[in-house]
């Protein structure tokens, strides 16, 4: 099928087999490798990117849902010279190790932010993160920058 | 997984266990069962569309019948193969009891287990789908042995 | 030299610039032109003889390329998978290793074994091809259960009574004389529950064959791809380790679980060379359940004998550790010489006697995972002192005081062959206690019980050893690699440093940390120093990272490396500025003549070393690059007290960490912010074994807990924030006086957590993990869930 999708602001129109998923499209035809597999049932995260503005887990998207949408991976927040204040705050914090779940971390944590109505505590952020799995910081660190960021955003 | 059951049918005893060894009836009657191939005076091959949570998958049964004393019991073995989707086996004892002249009592025990990606993602969800399965068999087969 | 990005500063990693962006390159970003896909057949039987398998139909499913089997990888002369760790059982006979073929020929031994692959030109045609081979299993009786394995049927020809070997450690006359004397035994048996690691990453591997120059090029997700290298060359026979290159580029978490070599990176490399074509292979997280090498599983009796005024007498263990269907790559050394040594713990008990029978069963193999063998000692210990504690009417901080070994006893040896250098274990208990507020406890206690809820705290004491050494004598008790580390300074000619080491970051952050070393050794800018790692092609032969060796041996390496550099910049300079050499020092970035006002900068030293116009060339080779290796003399032991405070909630039997301490001793820090990051995450891992986490097999030696649907990991609202803290007792046999980090909160934690759910429970002993289930059962039943 053929999909016309915004990545990241970049205009793509793509011809794909109809069971394709967003990840796949975003990894193997646009080469945006920091979206990431790590459980391929929508357990872990990494994969999370926006739609249209939404936290979704692109490993359990078809790339037609995307049809007519704008995408935006980890790529499309923020330059090494200009982070998004998510970016910055895991930076700061040390809220990454391995660093391979961080790109699906940041982009729930902002969506996390963005929806919130009023400021978050450390409940509601543990909660928030529910959805995401990190194995590496205990996840300690990576409560302290989205406290850290939402102030920033 | 272990579960038994029994079922009235209204009707004699020769003429239930005719329909339990029609393959045109259990073919209708199995829950997306495809096809039901005889191969051999006591063996089946049938072709089923099932769903075990996540898992969805057709797989080929190869059915034996064991233990044959007509028209009361007899034992079916099933062995399932799925590829990559991993296997399932069971056995299915069932029992036919004359009630009355035109009334018989069927009682079946099954045992059965999964394997490979079957076990590993349905595990919990197989002996509720292996209940719905049978729940529907039976009910089937009694409307289309009324009809 | 204090500075903003020396050593001892929280410096902001250097890492993590492409992480944050998504520019980090993982294996399964990397990707060649004209590459294949590899999907692996895997058994759906625990046990079963493999009688046949017809591939006819998978060949000529569309867009398969190959498909082999593990009788093709046998006809090729393809080796099977080694164990590097002959243990000798207590008869003095060697450990008993199955074969184990990368793919099965004729028998498989647990679920997710895998007996082909199949070779796609797109992943799905492979998927349609594994679809399509038809293997003739004859199911057996699969052997499951632990406990009874030793008298279940046998699963490999070759091994009696499914055993690998029957070992023992310390002296058991003098140990039984202990108990004879004893006021209290304290005894337990406990589980270790089975765990799988669960990287966040799944293992990947990308091989390649260069036909022009003979090299096969293999990207894969290791901790240690030299490690890697040696064993496809020496063991698997792909080629001579100088014709293949090992890369393992960023890493997505391994704790433990990426060390080992296995069927998969093996059968893709060897692949590559069949086909001549890249051949690329991604685990998908159900692969990585079923067929990464799993953690602990131990079935334990022991006992302690105390004397009347508290005095440990003696020790006594009897450990069943399960290896799984085959022996991984260091399987035999977990349960043996990462954990009988450890039982001494913290404590000066005179006498210990250790025993461990390694069984074989139809699970997947079992492996070193985070900690490996020393979270199973420390339980053991942890769970006996406070269960002595409770029995005796003593308070467990207080008995633990009383046994400690003191500063001044220090080198001690303990009766389980390990001699501790340093150590301060009062003193991070002290901390650690004051962090926990223990003096508040029974009024928080008494309001928990107010509000109808049950609290409890417990301690863990742990020790551990890292940076196993020294080589000579591991490799005297049956290790079969080395356990040096290799380092290598290269200062480039406009003075900006380049680091290649041996050890490998995947999460632990060595570009950042080794930085901070070279900047303040050499006084050069923290921006100007890049650590290279994980490529066989750049570093000279290695061990890779395991076992939280790599400040402790990687960095000590790097500081040889770096003396070295020194020794060489003050002959150039001594000479640039016509003095003798011993006259010259090095200090913050400069040499300078003694009682003089005449110095050189480091960049100007190192230019010259390049541009050698004024250099002494007759007696110095130009250029300033040097390498060492650096063997251990010793282990190096990191101790820490961990409390831990729980809430449980009777109706629900729902636990709460209301607070978790850890107070380390890792020696000298060089990025608190990092061992910090290194402790926490460690932390997760221990609750998670007490609380959450459990590898299940059902008694066919199906896997139960084989997603994330069944296989509980830590979430962020299943945790607490931590309070760490650190105490320094410096090491004393490495240059950089560090112990390592990576271990210490998986080792520590869990004991805590069970004895702070006991003591809430008012129970003995609860099953691990202890689930809302399992505690609410306990709660009715006294204890055992």
């Amino acid at each position: 099928m053929e999909i016309k999708v915004k990545v990241n602001g970049t205009a793509h129109s793509l011809d794909v087999p109809d069971n394709t998923l967003l990840v796949d499209v975003l990894r193997e035809r646009l080469g945006l490798t920091g979206t990431h597999v790590g459980c391929d049932t929508s357990q872990c995260g990494a994969c999370v990117v926006h739609l249209d503005g939404t936290a979704v887990k692109s490993c359990t998207v078809l790339a037609g849902q995307a049809d007519g949408a704008e995408v935006t991976t980890i790529e499309g927040i923020g330059r090494p010279d200009d982070l998004h204040p998510m970016q910055a705050a895991f930076r700061e914090n040390h809220a990454l190790q391995c660093g391979f779940c961080t790109p699906g971390m940041i982009m729930s944590a902002i969506d996390m932010v963005q929806k919130s109505d009023g400021r978050l505590d450390e409940a509601a952020v543990r909660d928030g993160l529910e959805g995401n799995l990190c194995r590496c910081t205990g996840y300690h660190n990576i409560v302290k920058a989205v406290l850290a960021a939402q102030d920033r955003m | 997984m272990e579960q038994s059951g029994e079922y009235r049918i209204a009707g004699s005893r020769e003429r239930v266990w005719e329909a339990l060894n029609d393959p045109a009836v259990l073919e209708r009657c199995i829950d997306g069962c495809r096809s039901m191939t005889p191969v051999g005076d006591d063996r089946f091959e049938a072709v089923v569309a099932a769903r075990v949570g996540p898992v969805k998958a057709t797989f080929t049964a190869a059915i034996k019948l064991r233990d044959v004393d007509p028209p009361e019991r007899y034992r079916l073995e099933v062995q399932v193969k799925g590829g990559v989707a991993g296997f399932a086996k069971g056995t299915a004892a069932v029992e036919l009891a004359e009630v009355a002249a035109d009334e018989t009592l069927l009682t079946y025990q099954i045992a059965g287990g999964i394997g490979g990606k079957l076990a590993q993602i349905g595990s919990r969800l197989v002996d509720s789908a292996a209940r719905k399965m049978t729940a529907s068999f039976f009910e089937r087969f009694a409307v289309d042995f009324a009809a | 030299m204090a500075t903003e990005t020396g050593i001892g500063a929280s410096v902001k990693r250097k890492e993590d610039a492409r992480f944050i962006t998504g520019a980090g390159r993982y294996t399964d970003d990397v990707g060649q032109h004209g590459q294949t896909y590899a999907v692996f057949a895997r058994s759906p039987y625990a046990r079963a003889r493999l009688n046949g398998l017809d591939t006819s139909a998978a060949l000529a499913t569309d867009g398969v390329v190959a498909v082999f089997t593990g009788a093709d990888l046998q006809a090729s002369e393809v080796g099977d998978l080694p164990c590097g760790w002959m243990v000798k059982s207590k008869d003095g006979s060697d450990m008993v290793q199955p074969p184990h073929p990368p793919l099965a020929v004729s028998s498989v031994n647990y679920v997710g074994e895998p007996y082909a692959v199949v070779i796609g030109e797109t992943l799905d045609a492979a998927k349609n091809g594994a679809e399509a081979l038809d293997p003739d299993f004859e199911e057996l009786e699969a052997v499951v259960d632990l406990a009874t394995a030793a008298g279940a049927d046998q699963i490999h020809e070759s091994v009696p009574n499914n055993q690998c070997y029957d070992w023992e450690l310390g002296d058991k006359a003098a140990t039984d004389a202990a108990f004879a004397q004893a006021h209290h035994v304290a005894s337990i048996d406990i589980v270790n529950n089975r765990l799988i690691p669960n990287a966040i990453e799944p293992r990947a591997a990308l091989g390649e064959y260069d036909e022009a120059s003979g090299t096969y090029t293999l990207h894969t997700t290791s901790q240690n791809p030299h490690l890697e290298r040696l064993v496809l060359a020496a063991f698997v026979n792909i080629a001579p380790e100088a014709r293949l290159r090992v890369i393992s580029p960023d890493v997505g978490g391994g704790f433990g679980s990426k060390i080992f070599v296995y069927a998969e990176e093996t059968a893709v490399i060897w692949a590559a060379g069949q086909l001549r074509r890249p051949v690329k292979w991604r685990a998908e997280r159900s692969e990585s359940f079923l067929a990464d090498a799993h953690g602990r599983d131990h079935v334990t009796h022991a006992e302690l004998a105390v004397a009347q005024d508290g005095r440990f007498l003696g020790l006594r263990v009897q450990n069943k550790a399960n290896m799984g269907a085959y022996l991984s790559t260091f399987a035999s050394s977990v349960p043996t010489y990462l954990y009988g040594t450890l039982m001494a713990g913290q404590y000066k008990t005179p006498a210990i006697y250790v025993e461990v029978q390694s069984l074989f069963t139809n699970t997947a193999p079992v492996d070193a995972y985070r900690g490996a063998g020393r979270p199973e000692a420390t339980y053991i210990v942890e769970r006996l002192v406070e269960t002595a504690a409770r029995e005796m009417g003593i308070d467990p901080a207080e008995l633990r005081r009383r046994n400690f070994i003191q500063p001044a006893d220090f080198p001690y040896e303990t009766p389980v062959a390990l001699t501790y250098d340093t150590g301060d274990y009062e003193a991070s208990l002290n901390r650690a206690l004051d962090h926990a507020d223990y003096a508040g406890f029974q009024a928080r206690r008494e309001a928990s019980e107010q509000a109808g809820k049950k609290r409890g705290i417990g301690f863990s004491c742990y020790i551990e050893a890292c940076g196993l050494a020294p080589s000579q004598v591991a490799i005297s008790l049956g290790a079969g690699v080395g356990l040096f580390e290799v380092g290598e300074v290269r200062v480039d000619v406009t003075g900006s440093v380049t680091v290649v080491t041996g050890s490998h970051s995947h999460g632990q952050s060595h570009e950042t940390t080794f930085a901070q070393i070279i900047s303040d050794k050499l006084g050069v800018p923290f921006e100007n120093v890049t650590v290279l790692h994980g490529d066989t092609g750049r570093s000279d032969y290695a061990l890779g990272t395991y076992g939280s060796r790599s400040l402790a041996v990687g960095g000590s390496a790097i500081i040889k490396a770096t003396d070295k550099i020194i020794a060489k910049g003050k002959k150039i300079a001594a000479h640039m500025l016509e003095a003798n050499e011993d006259q010259v020092e090095f200090e913050d970035g400069s040499f300078n003549v003694a009682d003089s006002n005449q110095s050189l900068t480091f960049g100007e030293v190192a230019f010259s070393a390049y541009v050698p116009a004024n250099y002494p060339l007759e007696d110095l080779e130009p250029g300033l690059s040097e390498k060492a290796f650096y063997d251990p003399p010793n282990f190096t032991y990191p101790a820490g007290a961990h409390i831990c405070e729980v809430e449980v909630d009777p109706d629900t039997g729902v636990v709460t960490i209301e607070k978790f301490v850890a107070v380390d001793d890792f020696g000298h820090v060089i990025n608190p912010m990092i061992v910090e990051g290194q402790v926490h995450g460690g932390l997760a891992q221990g609750i998670g074994q007490a609380l959450l986490e459990h590898g299940v097999y059902d008694d066919t030696g199906q896997l139960l807990s084989g997603s994330y649907m069944d296989y509980t990991m830590p979430r962020a609202d299943d945790l607490p924030s931590f309070t760490v803290d650190t105490t320094v007792t410096p090491c004393t046999h490495n240059p950089l006086g560090v112990k390592g980090c990576g271990e210490a909160g998986a080792i520590g934690s869990t004991a805590a957590v069970m004895n702070a759910v006991t003591d809430a429970l008012g129970v003995k002993d609860v099953p691990m993990p202890a689930t809302s289930e399992t505690v609410w059962r306990a709660l009715r039943n006294g204890g055992n869930g």
